[in-house]
């Protein structure tokens, strides 16, 4: 009885398979992110590295914390939805210290809503500005009870 | 019959498992080492995103286009400044008056969206008394169910988080474009600064801190809706939204499933 030999250059042919499988199977062990495929096939890290960021606005209850007696005003009037930093503009920075200061607000802002435009809405209020007045809203306006006049 | 075995096959086998015991440790060691120097890696605390499914809808009749949300996206989540780069924006449809004698029912339809609808709007060239009607879309990524952009990437670095967002890993993307051709919304760019792809992340570390996104927070007219699935809220703004409207999603002839979905859509939108 004749006993099967491997024919030597099949044996290295073998070999040489099985080395470069399992080096691949070495270099993904080093290479693979830990959280990969934690959730999926992605870095499962990713979602807590974006999370990380550091917001800019802070949100109108961040706001309503100090500002009490300015939101108990809008509440009672039209922009009563609108929100702080729609038109003071962002304020982590504001909430986290108060001496940093917020933009300052424009006039500019009243008529980014409220200029005449045939794509808005029928039940935003919309003015010509030159028809309308051609000095400064703030003048007739309170813009956190806009159909009031400052006194 | 296999021949005994020798004392030398014997020693090389035993030293050999030493030798492959001896190296675990130190395998390990240089694992956790190479991996420190490639990725760091930050373990969520305390937000499963398991328990969240974040949606956003848009009302088409209250969007009175004056940009607030482009400003502010473009401040959170500091998108390149220049006015090809957007995360989310503004279009402005006119559709014009049919010509007299032409037998259709709506004219020629334009769409517009100058600087993203940053700025806010110029008057339109279109006179008014040619308009047959005229409406703001604002955009965003749709948060698709069965997004190209995901299917399409070659090293797994964008992908579909668990609560909803669809979001890109910045050390892993390797900004080769396939998913910016891929997204049939437009709503990806590719970063000049970083090099990697962009988008909408529903402002990830937002509303991981129980924040709104920031251009629904800074909207004037609500709307966007935004809300959990998951953790519907007293008079959940998401569930009123599809209770009391007629809502529709965009291309969905196209499969990719948006589930960002719009009320009052004219059939014109694209």
């Amino acid at each position: 009885m004749s006993r099967f030999r491997m024919p030597p250059q099949i044996l290295r042919l073998v070999l040489l398979t099985l080395v470069i499988i399992s080096s691949y199977f070495v270099l993904r062990m080093f290479l693979k992110p830990e959280s990969f495929g934690e959730f999926g096939h992605y870095r499962g890290a990713a979602l807590a590295e974006r999370a990380a960021l550091e917001p800019v606005f802070a949100g109108a209850k961040a706001c309503a914390e100090c500002h009490t007696e300015v939101i108990e005003v809008q509440d009672k009037h039209e922009h009563r939805r609108i929100s702080c930093e729609s038109c003071h503009g962002p304020a982590r920075a504001h909430a986290q210290n108060p001496d940093v200061k917020t933009t300052a607000f424009a006039e500019t802002r009243c008529l980014r809503c409220h200029a005449q435009e045939p794509a808005r809405p029928i039940t935003q209020k919309q003015i010509v500005a030159t028809d309308h007045y051609e000095g400064k809203c703030l003048e007739c306006h309170l813009p956190h009870n806009p159909k009031e006049s400052p006194p | 019959m296999n021949p005994p075995i020798t004392r030398r096959q014997l020693l090389g086998g035993l030293g050999g498992m030493c030798g492959w015991l001896m190296a675990q440790p130190v395998a390990q060691a240089a694992k956790q080492v190479v991996q420190k120097v490639l990725v760091s890696t930050l373990a969520p605390k305390g937000y499963d995103p398991f328990r969240h499914k974040w949606l956003m809808c848009f009302d088409i009749d209250r969007c009175i286009g004056c940009g607030l949300c482009v400003d502010a996206c473009k401040t959170e989540n500091h998108v390149p400044e220049a006015t090809t780069y957007f995360r989310n924006w503004i279009e402005r449809y006119i559709i014009r008056k049919p010509k007299a004698g032409s037998g259709e029912a709506r004219g020629e339809v334009l769409v517009d969206s100058p600087n993203g609808g940053r700025d806010g709007f110029p008057p339109s060239l279109v006179p008014r008394e040619e308009i047959l009607k005229s409406f703001f879309v604002p955009k965003l990524c749709n948060l698709c169910e069965h997004s190209p952009c995901v299917q399409v990437c070659p090293v797994g670095a964008t992908f579909d988080a668990p609560d909803g967002a669809v979001l890109v890993d910045p050390n892993y993307c390797i900004g080769c474009g396939f998913c910016i051709q891929a997204c049939p919304y437009g709503c990806r760019f590719l970063s000049p600064e970083t090099k990697v792809a962009e988008k909408c992340t529903l402002c990830y570390h937002r509303i991981t801190r129980g924040l709104q996104p920031a251009c629904v927070e800074v909207c004037p007219t609500q709307a966007r809706i935004f809300g959990d699935l998951q953790n519907p809220i007293e008079n959940d703004p998401i569930q009123e939204f599809f209770r009391k409207n007629k809502v529709n999603v965009l291309k969905p002839d196209l499969g990719t499933g948006p589930r960002v979905s719009y009320a009052n859509m004219d059939k014109e939108v694209r």
